[in-house]
């Protein structure tokens, strides 16, 4: 699945990369993620996510063309 | 003053002829948002406006760069505008956030509301800016005198609400 991330994530991953394994939910992806760069663990930890437009929670069911989008917390204005 | 023909702000979330939806890599004109916020209803018209300060946290500031997930941040700018206007009586609610570089003293965001008094006026922006800040996935890099940058002053409000989706707002304070 493709995962595209934003702001300070971007210290830690490519802004756009793909992830090889399975993740069945946003829960099993953040496990994915921490061991591709351990150090993200606690940013990832306070992420929403998002497939489509729309944010979703760990019931959502990931599917492997999904493109998520890890969405830190706000800081605009 | 009479509403501009040529300028339309976002109303709702809809987009306006000429006008980015909620989002503008361009300086934003608050002037003519302004303009196009006057209503014959309304006798109170309330505009915020977030600035870029020189210094955050005793460090000087050069600029600050703004970043958005543009088609979730444009379509939550909507949803926040509407419910504001389900919240109270607005005449006029209407915002246009920064992305891309921003100078010192430049606007990052502008919040117009416009009801018929200016307790709901205010109360109503004062709303809409809060969550926008708080839900919006737009995110700020300063970048400093010395060189350096950080992504920073994120919504921590997590750590107390134990929920990434649940903030607490100054508004509601």
């Amino acid at each position: 699945m493709k995962i595209h991330v934003y702001a300070g994530l971007k210290d830690y991953f490519e802004p756009e990369f793909e992830v090889e394994g399975e993740a069945r939910n946003t829960d099993e992806l953040k496990t994915l993620l921490v061991a591709i760069n351990g150090k993200a663990e606690a940013m990832l930890s306070s992420c929403r996510f998002a497939v489509e437009e729309g944010f979703i929670d760990n019931a959502y069911k990931l599917k492997s063309h999904d493109t998520i989008v890890i969405i830190p917390p706000s800081s605009g204005g | 003053m009479t509403p501009s023909s040529s300028f339309r702000p976002v109303v709702e979330g809809r987009e306006a002829a000429g006008v980015a939806r909620g989002l503008s890599a361009e300086p934003i004109d608050m002037a003519g948002m302004l303009a196009g916020a006057h209503h014959p209803g309304a006798g109170a018209v309330v505009l915020f406006s977030g600035e870029v300060r020189d210094n955050n946290r005793g460090r000087p500031v050069s600029f600050l760069e703004y970043e958005a997930y543009r088609p979730l941040a444009e379509k939550m700018i909507g949803e926040i505008l509407a419910e504001a206007k389900s919240r109270w009586v607005l005449q006029t609610a209407v915002a246009q956030h920064r992305t891309g570089i921003v100078a010192v003293g430049d606007t990052a965001v502008v919040v117009i509301t416009a009801s018929a008094h200016r307790g709901e006026a205010y109360a109503a922006n004062r709303y809409i800016i809060d969550r926008i800040k708080h839900e919006a996935p737009i995110w700020k890099c300063e970048h400093y005198a010395d060189g350096t940058h950080e992504w920073g002053n994120n919504c921590n409000c997590h750590a107390v609400t134990g929920d990434v989706s649940k903030h607490i707002y100054e508004s509601e304070g």
